[in-house]
């Protein structure tokens, strides 16, 4: 195979080709399960009883 | 996307009596991510005393010259592994990990098989790193690690990976917080990046240009597409968590991780610029590196919008320090990227100090930076007990966030007026004055590097002072709050 040949880089075009799709399809699943609405509430999924929002958790230790 | 959305059902939040306790789910990682973290840290010495040997070469030539073993080729490449695989692997898999275990919100299974996997990347990445030094270095940059190591690298790699999609099949609630979506993209990411590189360059290589194409392409997702998304990760949980304030905007934060996932794999080819591949992907590559503005910008409004108000709290927080810092540089950092992927910019930086700088910025400031917050933030959680000082804590950020600063600043100063001079050969013939022109930034980079040094010093002495002398330290109050509550304080 010749080195001016476009078909070396094949593999590598192709790596991203799956790449892409792979993403695009996670995106079309996230999508149809609903991570794409009501952002508010998800964006609190974070905090818990233990720790609350509103509520710094961390300081620094109260030593030398 | 509004047709979707119609026939997807509301997604709830579950009240939190359906899930495992924090704490809970906090104990059951202990054992994993204590190794993790000491391993991490030990790597992170090793890797510091090998970058500084390398550091000092460039300017004392003649320093550690008795033995092979200590040659600049090699000295810098095992500090590149040790860094990189040692201390960032560890790191993210004690850190990252436990992020997407607290987010699962499910109890841990198979905690064993991180120990175990752990420990073989250890072997494998001790192994690998003795090679480099013996001299069974490849001479592919970033997978310099000689062949016999790498694959106890790759199967150890994916059995983490698949202790974290068994995390992520056993989760409780439906929704995926934005910092599960990095976490896991990135654990998907790296294998397959990892391994295609492994096949297409050291097992079954490809001819010419090609090889060039999947160096690159590994190279620059290694960062992008690994340390990036796994910081990033972090950051969009310690942040809002340790603030107690929702992230901004939450619908940024995703936009922003697809458009990270959708176009960042092209952009690893704009290290070739000026080299004999064709045009056209290099030119793909410049103007993905470009796009990646989208993401960068979405990341700094929100990261920046959700402190605004809160500088106090934040500055009294060690974790919020440290990963404030750190989201601060992500945005410097990916600006000066994209600007560098321009033609007639990278026409100065190619080749030079500014490159080595540009590392420094994203690696350190930005990637270790967060994790140093993310281990702050997790230890006391873990072991239930309090960092011992307060002063090794301030130590270890201001040699750190100064020392890198002084080297990027000393780096890519000297590296740009390096690559002017390298572009004028009227004024400039003679190769060996450039390179004695960069003596001066080359000292002030040793000196930012003791510095770093001091901090990563600090920060040992005070990990291992908390899990060694547990009576010295223990927690006042409950197991996630600590404050200003008197009891079992010094």
């Amino acid at each position: 195979m010749s080195v001016e040949n476009y078909l070396e880089l094949l593999p590598i075009i192709l790596l991203g080709i799956l790449f892409f799709a792979v993403s695009v399809i996670t995106l079309y699943w996230s999508a149809r399960r609903g991570q794409l609405r009501d952002f508010d509430a998800q964006s609190k999924v974070i905090f818990t009883d233990e720790e609350p929002e509103g509520e710094v958790s961390d300081k620094f230790p109260n030593k030398f | 996307m509004s047709a979707l959305q119609n026939l997807a059902p509301i997604d709830s939040v579950p009240s939190s009596g359906m899930r495992a306790e924090l704490s809970e789910i906090d104990a059951s990682l202990r054992t994993s991510s204590l190794f993790f973290v000491t391993s991490a840290i030990l790597w992170l010495l090793v890797g510091t005393a090998f970058g500084l040997i390398a550091a000092f070469k460039l300017h004392e030539p003649n320093f550690a010259t008795a033995s092979e073993l200590t040659t600049f080729g090699r000295v810098r490449s095992a500090h590149l592994n040790a860094v990189a695989l040692g201390f960032g692997n560890n790191v993210i898999f004690g850190v990252c990990l436990w992020v997407l275990a607290r987010l699962c919100r499910a109890p841990i299974r198979h905690g064993g098989l991180l120990l175990i996997a752990g420990c073989f990347w250890n072997i494998g990445l001790t192994v690998g790193i003795a090679g480099i030094v013996k001299g069974d270095i490849t001479s592919v940059e970033w997978l310099e690690i000689p062949k016999y190591a790498t694959p106890l690298l790759a199967i150890s790699y994916v059995l983490i990976g698949v202790w974290g999609i068994i995390a992520f099949r056993f989760r409780k609630g439906d929704h995926v917080y934005v910092s599960q979506w990095y976490i896991l993209g990135a654990l998907f990411w790296f294998p397959w990046l990892y391994i295609i590189a492994q096949i297409m360059i050291i097992w079954v290589p490809a001819q010419g240009v090609v090889q060039s194409v999947t160096n690159w392409w590994f190279g620059h997702n290694v960062l992008g597409l690994w340390f990036t998304p796994m910081a990033l990760g972090v950051a969009y949980y310690l942040i809002p968590k340790v603030l107690g304030r929702p992230i901004y905007s939450y619908y940024l934060s995703v936009l922003g991780f697809w458009s990270l996932a959708l176009f960042y794999n092209w952009a690893g080819v704009h290290h070739l610029i000026g080299g004999p591949i064709p045009v056209w992907l290099i030119s793909a590559g410049t103007v993905a590196s470009v796009m990646m503005v989208i993401p960068v910008i979405v990341v700094a409004i929100n990261h920046h919008m959700t402190v605004v108000g809160l500088h106090r709290e934040g500055w009294k927080s060690p974790t919020i320090r440290f990963v404030v810092f750190g989201a601060v540089n992500y945005t410097v950092v990916s600006l000066i990227g994209s600007a560098m992927a321009l033609r007639n910019v990278n026409l100065v930086t190619h080749f030079t100090h500014f490159t080595v700088g540009h590392a420094h910025h994203g690696v350190y400031c930005f990637f270790a930076m967060v994790m140093f917050g993310g281990v702050y933030y997790m230890m006391p959680r873990m072991l239930n007990r309090e960092w011992p000082s307060a002063i090794l804590i301030r130590t270890h950020f201001w040699m750190s966030a100064l020392g890198s600063l002084l080297m990027v600043c000393a780096l890519q100063i000297g590296g740009w007026f390096q690559g002017l001079q390298m572009n004028d050969a009227v004024n400039y013939p003679d190769f060996l004055e450039i390179v004695k022109n960069t003596r001066p930034y080359m000292i002030t980079r040793s000196v930012s590097g003791l510095m770093l040094l001091v901090g990563h010093i600090a920060f040992a002495v005070n990990f291992f002072w908390m899990l060694f002398v547990p009576g010295m330290a223990r927690a006042g109050s409950g197991p996630t709050l600590f404050d200003s509550k008197e009891e079992g304080k010094l």
